[in-house]
């Protein structure tokens, strides 16, 4: 590399700068857009961006428009192979559906979460439901 | 444009601010600053399952507890207007230097009144925030009208 480049070296966003990026949030979700602009938080702006569901090997789409991200909620981002993007082993259904589809997912969750803590109540473990939440599924 | 900027040029337009707990504002941004703390106007809360509302005339968000915001569609084309602008004055600049001064004079008025307009010229408020150096103070009374025009053009 380029002695003179002072990013040589370094780990930095700029060259991801107009690129379609898959960005992973902390809460979980995923957004789909073009990288317009970073800031040395990683502060991000995406444009066109879609927010992607996946619920087992469906998903669905749905667009949001321009968002600016605090960097701090950012866990990964991803640039899209646009070849390998049209012919992804997904299948896309509509909004509706997947959001019916995410909110079965979530209400099944609940009731696994249900059955483990009274099954560990029983047993006299008392655990906190939130860590339940993150570690077993 | 770094994002911040981009924050900074959605002045009274309006916005969704979503925080780290999940909790949404809807509502017109009055001011930002680089810690990205925000004033909203009008504003909607809404919880983080989505059922219950609060509705208040103003609120303020310490940057810091911000997850995301979603701004509309038009900002981010007005600070591509607003580059292409800059660089014609450039332009201009580079051309008339050199020049006499009274050339340099008339040239110069223009580019310090576009500076004052930043980013009324494709705003539908313009007028309340014709004078860009007063924007903090003005703010109560030149924002009210804001959100009639933004909501028409929805």
């Amino acid at each position: 590399m380029d002695d003179l480049n002072p990013l040589a070296g370094t780990a930095h966003l700029l060259e991801e700068v107009d690129k379609k990026l898959m960005v992973l949030l902390r809460d979980g979700r995923t957004l789909i857009g073009y990288l317009r602009s970073v800031d040395q938080f990683a502060n991000l702006v995406l444009q066109r961006t879609i927010e992607r569901i996946h619920v087992g090997n469906e998903y669905g789409d749905i667009p949001r428009g321009v968002f600016i991200i605090r960097g701090e909620n950012v866990v990964l981002l991803g640039e899209i192979d646009r070849e390998k993007e049209q012919k992804l082993p997904l299948k896309e259904i509509s909004v509706d559906e997947i959001l019916d589809a995410q909110r079965r997912e979530q209400e099944q969750r609940q009731e696994k979460h249900r059955l483990v803590s009274k099954a560990l109540k029983e047993r006299g473990l008392a655990v906190n439901a939130d860590i339940i939440n993150e570690d077993f599924c | 444009m770094l994002p911040l900027s981009l924050l900074k040029t959605a002045q009274s337009h309006p916005m969704l601010v979503e925080l780290k707990n999940g909790e949404t504002y809807n509502g017109h941004l009055v001011s930002c600053d680089s810690w990205m703390n925000i004033n909203l106007r009008d504003v909607i809360c809404t919880s983080k399952d989505g059922d219950r509302f609060w509705r208040m005339p103003e609120c303020y968000i310490r940057g810091s507890t911000i997850k995301y915001l979603r701004i509309p569609d038009e900002v981010i084309d007005m600070v591509k207007e607003d580059a292409q602008a800059k660089s014609r004055n450039r332009a201009e600049m580079n051309k008339n230097r050199g020049g006499n001064s009274s050339q340099n004079q008339n040239q110069r008025a223009p580019r310090s009144g576009n500076r004052n307009n930043f980013g009324v010229r494709s705003g539908p408020s313009g007028g309340g925030l014709g004078n860009g150096g007063m924007r903090g103070g003005n703010a109560g009374q030149g924002n009210r009208p804001a959100p009639q025009g933004n909501k028409l053009r929805k």
